[in-house]
């Protein structure tokens, strides 16, 4: 008997929220560490953003503005201070990453910081690398700010934004989230059960999920550390890890994840 | 009544069996069987298993170079994942497009894409970065290259959905941008900690 493995609900859901948004021709850059309000967004660690989840790479906008979203309305939640966005803490040197989508030739990069700018980085309308990474010094600054870090590209007359909350020297750990992440309050991640709207719970993020041993015969659950020899049902069958995982919807057992998940 | 005849009769065998235990031998396991495609297919789908023929193998490259370096147990965790289930999805895109006669890679125009304002970042790209990584800076370089490379796998995944025609294609698509969607979201958490 062959098991259909779809996900035509969760589809339908992502890609109608992707292309009221942007085409993909549009998408190409953010940072990631620390993480910009849109990679929070992305990872799940801040929820209901709405569509800049899906595309964190897509916050482009002429040049010249400072401000968190590119003056995009549909990605107005990244100027949204009231969302309380966690900061990291940091010393007063900091390295900004990168991810790239595409290497759109580039004009310079800038970063600034209360209300002026503290770094920039000519590229002369060169492509930059496969990826970028940038160490800028905070040096005068302290507590909790918000920097803006701008991607200008050389050979059109736009830019990426992010901003990106810090906690600068010393400090105490960083404010919580809009909502604590959970990992065990998931209950529409299950593939069979999932609404159209795709959730936005910070849940399944991998610094908070459990760790180790599951207890025999748990019900299969992304966002789940599995080693090897953890059993679990699925479907009504019982399965054992075969390679250790924390997993993810689409790496329950399935013809695709026999390397994963071996039938008892 | 069928379910009670059956566990009766399961029950008779394992007394004649002189078996403590009640549970019967389970029938032999069978695998399941590779997904397969129906034969009605368009350009769209041709070109999407071919291109993400071609990027999977990329992913693939990537991910196993990074067993050959120090990362976190987490990290080591997801790359041998990845691996594992795209290398699947890999047999299975190249054996449709066998089934359909059509070649497994196509004649990919490096600039295709420089009309859209940019030029990808191709597989030569990420593995020299990768390989010029000092061991301090593998594990950010490596995320940050996987991250952009899966959002590239979510694109290319809806140029199926909108113009694909074939069930199992797109379904497959609908699979990639789930996985990969959720793949990000590990690593973004992975590489701001």
């Amino acid at each position: 008997m062959r098991r259909l493995v779809a996900y035509p609900l969760v589809a339908l859901g992502l890609v109608t929220a992707s292309l009221a948004v942007a085409s993909p021709a549009s998408a190409h850059g953010y940072v990631s560490s620390p993480p910009s309000r849109q990679a929070l967004c992305a990872s799940g660690r801040v929820a209901d953003c709405g569509p800049i989840q899906f595309e964190p790479q897509s916050v482009e906008g002429p040049k010249g503005q400072r401000n968190c979203h590119g003056g995009l309305a549909q990605f107005a939640v990244l100027n949204d201070n009231s969302r309380n966005w966690p900061a990291t803490s940091v010393g007063s040197s900091v390295t900004f990453s990168w991810v790239l989508t595409a290497r759109h030739s580039t004009s310079s990069w800038e970063y600034y910081l209360g209300g002026r700018r503290i770094a920039f980085f000519e590229d002369g309308g060169r492509q930059p690398n496969a990826t970028v990474s940038h160490q800028v010094s905070l040096a005068g600054f302290s507590g909790r700010q918000t920097l803006l870090a701008i991607w200008n590209i050389g050979d059109t007359p736009m830019a990426f934004y992010n901003c990106i909350d810090l906690q600068i020297g010393g400090g105490g750990p960083a404010p919580s989230p809009t909502a604590a992440p959970s990992p065990t309050a998931r209950p529409t991640a299950s593939p069979t059960a999932r609404p159209t709207v795709r959730p936005s719970s910070p849940a399944a993020s991998p610094t908070t999920r459990p760790t180790g041993t599951v207890p025999g015969g748990a019900q299969w659950a992304p966002g789940t550390t599995y080693r090897t020899g953890d059993e679990v049902t699925y479907q009504g069958v019982r399965y054992r890890c075969r390679q250790s995982h924390t997993s993810i919807v689409t790496w329950e057992p399935s013809y695709y994840t026999l390397a994963l998940w071996l039938p008892i | 009544m069928r379910e009670i005849r059956i566990a009766l009769a399961a029950a008779a065998l394992a007394l004649l069996a002189g078996c403590g235990t009640a549970a019967p031998e389970p029938a032999a396991y069978q695998p399941p069987a590779a997904p397969r495609a129906d034969a009605t297919f368009n350009t769209t789908d041709v070109m999407f298993l071919q291109m993400m023929v071609t990027h999977h193998t990329q992913g693939l490259e990537m991910v196993k170079l990074a067993r050959t370096r120090q990362t976190s147990e987490e990290v080591a965790m997801l790359a041998g994942a990845i691996e594992v289930t795209q290398t699947t999805e890999l047999e299975v895109m190249q054996g449709w497009l066998n089934t359909w006669g059509e070649p497994t890679t196509a004649g990919h125009d490096p600039n295709a894409h420089a009309s859209h304002g940019g030029l990808p970042i191709t597989g030569a790209d990420e593995m020299a970065a990768l390989r010029k990584a000092s061991a301090a800076q593998f594990q950010t370089t490596f995320l940050n290259l996987l991250i952009g490379h899966q959002h590239n796998a979510v694109e290319m995944a809806r140029m199926e959905t909108d113009g694909g025609v074939n069930p199992q294609v797109k379904d497959l698509a609908n699979r990639i941008t789930l996985s990969r969607n959720e793949q990000i979201k590990q690593m973004l958490g992975l590489v701001a900690a």
